[in-house]
């Protein structure tokens, strides 16, 4: 690891570009015109031809659009409870994988390395039907936790990175005011390292909330499954997955337009 | 150069004459012999499934090989998902379906069915542990599984207070049921059987609620207005019929 890190800052004294992409949307800032203007025109454009679907072709179209929204309901909840779950595992497993403990490290270590390495389809069918056979949990919430076990990996390894980028300045500052550890680590590390995560974790929201479209494998009856379930009755499969579409490309933009004006609440006010 | 030119000349020579060689039986088999790809999801026993040597197997693919052998035509099999099969056919990624389709009216208004070769309806299975259940309407205020898109969902959905769960294929509905997510499972009779009484894991946990409580044929599926490959599958499945294949088929994969 300290040998990546070695490289890492080999390439970058060297002046060499460092590519950093996220798995999320693009999340459009005010100084990058290009990108704001594309969501402008994708945000506006999807709801537009949504509205232009409904109204002048109602067959079958308005038809979809009313069948859907429970599963617009369950995708948001499936999400939203996987974000908040895999937020608690992650900053547990980002703080284990700075533990001195070994055991502690190795543990969170090895449960990020497991779930890195494991496609999030396999996991979700292993969670689901192999635990369903030992423990009984209700479809919604074994959706749920499988989300959250896998992004919680993701998620510590954000937290790692986000606590190692406070300077160690701060921590023995906090030391030699007479806090322990733990103490430094609550009231002065994890505040300053929040700002830093935060985008991160917007994007990770956002790439979550389509990972969930994977949970209608599950028999959860999200936004996908619904509208599986119609087309395979109907047989009006191009104008379904059309509504569908649409449908996560105006959630998502949306969130993610969120998540950079949060962004830009939190850099004004530093 | 010019030794590169004349290589490739001689090459070209040699290609053209392998092909006329080889074409003029090709062409000529091509002429007599049909070749179609059938649809199936092979997630359906005992109608069609994969057995341990990945060969798709069971009593529509016998059938259908049958079928091919007294219509004078060959089959080429693609498994297919069930979710989005209609589709495939629609978009020409093959000729025909056959999957254990009920005949309806919906999906006929789309595309066009063979005679129907076979009649089953649907059944309800349900945990042995259920006891007093009759039928669908008892299990009101309760999750009942079927495969997404088949009748078995549709009869489900009819029946009011009851919760439709669709799974992707019908085995992933009796594993839920045993995990005990969902309180029955509605699919075609015959693999119902499959599942509730031939398989070690489940014979002693589910129990068969009854006798079918629809009547549904199965067809194959053919494009709309695809006349000639209709009259091609309409003459197997009469002459399957008349020597009565069928039945024997019946007794090799049904009960």
């Amino acid at each position: 690891m300290a040998q990546v890190e070695k490289r890492k800052k080999k390439i970058e004294d060297q002046g060499q570009p460092v590519i950093d992409i996220g798995d999320g949307a693009a999340i459009p800032t005010r100084k990058d015109i290009g990108l704001f203007d594309a969501w402008r025109i994708a945000f506006f454009g999807a709801i537009a031809m949504v509205l232009y679907l409904a109204i002048f072709r109602p067959d079958p179209y308005l038809k979809i659009i009313k069948f859907v929204p429970d599963g617009i309901w369950v995708t948001f909840k499936v999400t939203v409870g996987a974000i908040l779950l895999a937020l608690v595992i992650g900053l547990f497993t980002g703080l284990g994988r700075l533990a001195g403990n070994r055991v502690i490290n190795g543990v969170a270590s090895l449960y990020v390395e497991v779930i890195r390495g494991v496609p999030l389809l396999v996991q979700l069918f292993y969670i689901y039907y192999a635990l369903g056979r030992i423990v009984q949990i209700p479809a919604m919430s074994s959706a749920i936790i499988a989300m959250a076990i896998c992004y919680g990996a993701y998620m510590g390894e954000i937290f790692r990175a986000g606590i190692q980028s406070i300077p160690k300045g701060q921590m023995e500052a906090a030391r030699s005011l007479g806090m322990n550890k733990s103490q430094a680590m609550v009231h002065v590390i994890l505040p300053q390292s929040f700002t830093v995560i935060l985008p991160p974790i917007g994007n990770e929201f956002v790439a979550l909330l389509k990972d969930s479209s994977l949970v209608s494998i599950l028999a959860v009856a999200d936004l996908l499954r619904r509208g599986r379930e119609f087309a395979s009755e109907t047989f009006t499969y191009f104008e379904t997955y059309t509504v569908i579409a649409l449908a996560y490309l105006i959630i998502t933009l949306f969130f993610s337009k969120l998540v950079s004006l949060m962004e830009e609440r939190i850099s004004a006010r530093q | 150069m010019r030794v590169y030119g004349f290589i490739s000349t001689l090459l070209l020579a040699i290609g053209l004459c392998f092909i006329t060689v080889m074409s003029d039986p090709v062409l000529a088999q091509s002429k007599k012999i049909r070749t179609i790809t059938v649809a199936t999801d092979a997630t359906w026993p005992p109608m069609e499934m994969v057995d341990t040597g990945k060969n798709i197997v069971g009593f529509d693919i016998d059938f259908m090989n049958a079928v091919a052998k007294e219509g004078g035509f060959q089959v080429v099999y693609a498994n297919t998902a069930w979710d989005g099969i209609f589709g495939g056919l629609g978009a020409g990624k093959y000729d025909a379906i056959i999957s254990s389709v009920t005949i309806t009216e919906e999906r006929k208004k789309l595309y066009d069915f063979s005679e129907p070769y076979i009649n089953v309806g649907q059944i309800l299975v349900v945990p042995r542990t259920m006891k007093n259940v009759k039928g669908l309407a008892d299990l009101k205020g309760k999750k009942v599984g079927a495969q997404i898109g088949t009748t078995g969902a549709f009869e489900i959905k009819k029946v009011e207070g009851v919760e439709l769960k669709t799974y992707d294929e019908i085995g992933l509905a009796f594993e839920d049921m045993t995990a005990g997510r969902i309180s029955g499972v509605v699919c075609d009779e015959p693999t119902a059987a499959n599942f509730a009484l031939q398989r070690a894991q489940y014979k002693e946990k589910f129990q068969i609620v009854g006798e079918p409580f629809t009547q549904e044929s199965y067809g194959v599926v053919v494009k709309k207005g695809d006349k000639e490959l209709l009259i091609l599958l309409n003459k197997g499945i009469k002459a399957v019929k008349a020597k009565g294949i069928d039945q024997n088929l019946k007794k090799k994969w049904l009960r």
